[in-house]
């Protein structure tokens, strides 16, 4: 479902040449759980930009059912990307919008109907767990509830692939494994997740496929989900 | 596709609703525009005025000799008046009939009177008072009475005399109206710069929205469509309460403004081209509004 092809990503700053990913490869296929780990540096945050598209790579693909994400422009790699849930660590949520705005945001972005759209926000909202702060804006909530919402917005349009970014990252241990767990049951459902984290307690308790990044290189591909590191 | 052209419309004016500061702050700026606009609309106007002014008051008089034949005076009117397109009004004033005038108009002073008595008849010439359409015909006409057959009938022409002053009212006039324009432009295209800063610093301060919203898949159209709402929005609302200021302000003052003035009557300037002003108000705006946005939120939409 998702192949990365020898990706490469160098940066080129001032300093010099930072090497951030280098010859990445490896699989997905449709219905895994598989968390992505590494130390601060290793490439997760940039793999996880150039699967959403906000990079480019220097060398290699991501495909996705046989389609270079990486070449696609304008309207297609918008369609590309209304096929992905992304969730964020900083959440990334329109403050502008309360939370029932930013859940149908990407549904009426779909052209999905006003009456459908209010019944996936309600089933949604009450998966997650947040149904009583249906009107409340972004900056009212709290970390868990943002992230929550982040969870749901990636969620509702059904995508074939749900790509967290740190989604524990500003969280306690309570609302942690809450998340984890709607993690858990959304893969149950079907969904395709990858988990980027450097959470070891979180990769360990999910016991799933676990790719290790270190300094841009893979160095392990775990099917019974150990955190090498 | 309605129905996501109701979507953006509906994210237009929630985002107008919900950013009330800053569209007050726009509208304020488009308001700057509306009378930036209003103004070189009436400078416009009001020049023309002068410039129609300044020539009812000038004119052409020719006053004949005494011995000139009421009959020869008649037929050099009916010349005049037949030449097209040069001549408005040819108005012909016996000795007689400039005698009652001056009479009727120093009827209260003794000392002019007292001295008409002692004359006897009418002491003045007959004459012919000669509008012209443009300033530029006068130099015609006087070329025109210049010949032999007229200078044995005519004493004197006025219009010789006059001939500096005219010139140079009508240059002041033109000049005045130049640079009033070029000023006026110059302080539009300011205007115009603050109004797009203005959008494009409003469109700056929801560039995470903008690059949020391409992430989760939103078209460019989809993004920018409230912002052209929004822009049409801040445009209307500029445009209404404007003008609704500015309707108030001269049906109040407009009496005064007249006296002030010199006539210039701006109701009946409004009821004759209110609905082109009204129109290069709403487009100005529009335009500028649709363009800004258009401009800033590009930028953002790259990614």
């Amino acid at each position: 479902m998702l192949k990365f092809q020898n990706l490469t990503k160098i940066y080129n700053t001032p300093a010099g040449k930072i090497v951030a990913l280098s010859g990445v490869s490896f699989e997905v296929a449709s219905g895994e759980l598989v968390s992505v780990v590494g130390k601060s540096g290793a490439g997760k945050s940039t793999l996880v930009k150039i699967l959403t598209r906000e990079e480019k790579p220097s060398r290699g693909g991501v495909f996705f059912h046989d389609t270079n994400i990486c070449e696609l422009k304008g309207n297609k790699l918008q369609e590309m990307r209304r096929r992905i849930g992304v969730v964020h660590q900083d959440y990334k949520l329109l403050c502008e919008k309360n939370v029932e705005e930013n859940l149908c945001y990407i549904m009426q972005v779909m052209g999905v109907c006003d009456q459908t759209i209010k019944k996936d926000v309600q089933k949604v909202l009450e998966i997650v767990g947040i149904e009583n702060r249906v009107l409340h804006f972004p900056h009212e909530l709290s970390g868990g509830e943002k992230q929550r919402l982040a969870i749901a917005r990636a969620l509702i349009h059904r995508p074939e692939v749900i790509v967290a970014d740190e989604p524990t990252g500003n969280l306690d241990l309570y609302n942690t494994y809450e998340v984890i767990n709607l993690f858990k049951k959304i893969n149950e459902m079907g969904t395709t997740i990858l988990l980027f984290t450097h959470d070891k307690e979180v990769v360990d308790s999910l016991k799933k496929r676990v790719i290790t990044l270190d300094q841009g290189k893979l160095i392990g591909d775990d099917k019974k989900g150990k955190f090498i590191l | 596709m309605f129905t996501s052209f109701k979507r953006i419309i509906k994210f237009g004016l929630l985002g107008f609703w919900r950013n009330k500061n800053l569209s007050l702050q726009v509208i304020f700026i488009m308001g700057v525009v509306v009378g930036t606009i209003t103004f070189l609309f009436l400078f416009e106007q009001f020049s023309n005025f002068l410039i129609q002014q300044s020539e009812r008051k000038v004119d052409i008089s020719v006053y004949f000799k005494k011995d000139a034949s009421e009959e020869s005076i008649l037929n050099l009117k009916e010349q005049l008046n037949g030449l097209s397109g040069q001549v408005e009004e040819v108005t012909y004033i016996s000795s007689q009939e400039a005698n009652e005038i001056f009479i009727a108009k120093h009827q209260d002073d003794k000392f002019y009177l007292e001295a008409l008595g002692q004359v006897e008849g009418s002491p003045f010439l007959p004459s012919l008072n000669i509008k012209a359409f443009s300033s530029a015909s006068y130099a015609y006409i006087d070329n025109f009475l210049q010949n032999e057959q007229t200078n044995n009938l005519v004493e004197k022409i006025s219009y010789s005399k006059n001939k500096q002053v005219i010139d140079q009212l009508f240059y002041i006039t033109s000049s005045v109206k130049k640079a009033g324009l070029v000023g006026g432009i110059a302080v539009a295209l300011l205007v115009i710069l603050i109004t797009f800063n203005t959008i494009k610093l409003t469109i700056f301060s929801l560039r995470d929205e903008i690059s949020i919203s391409r992430i989760v898949g939103a078209s460019n159209w989809f993004i920018s469509g409230p912002f052209l709402v929004q822009s049409i929005l801040y445009g209307i609302f500029a445009v209404v309460i404007f003008d609704a200021i500015f309707v108030g302000v001269i049906l109040f003052l407009n009496t005064k403004l007249q006296v002030l003035f010199l006539d210039f009557n701006l109701i009946t300037i409004l009821k004759n081209n209110g609905w082109y002003l009204l129109l290069a108000q709403i487009g100005t705006v529009l335009f500028l509004g649709a363009v800004s946005s258009f401009l800033a939120s590009r930028k953002y939409l790259k990614t």
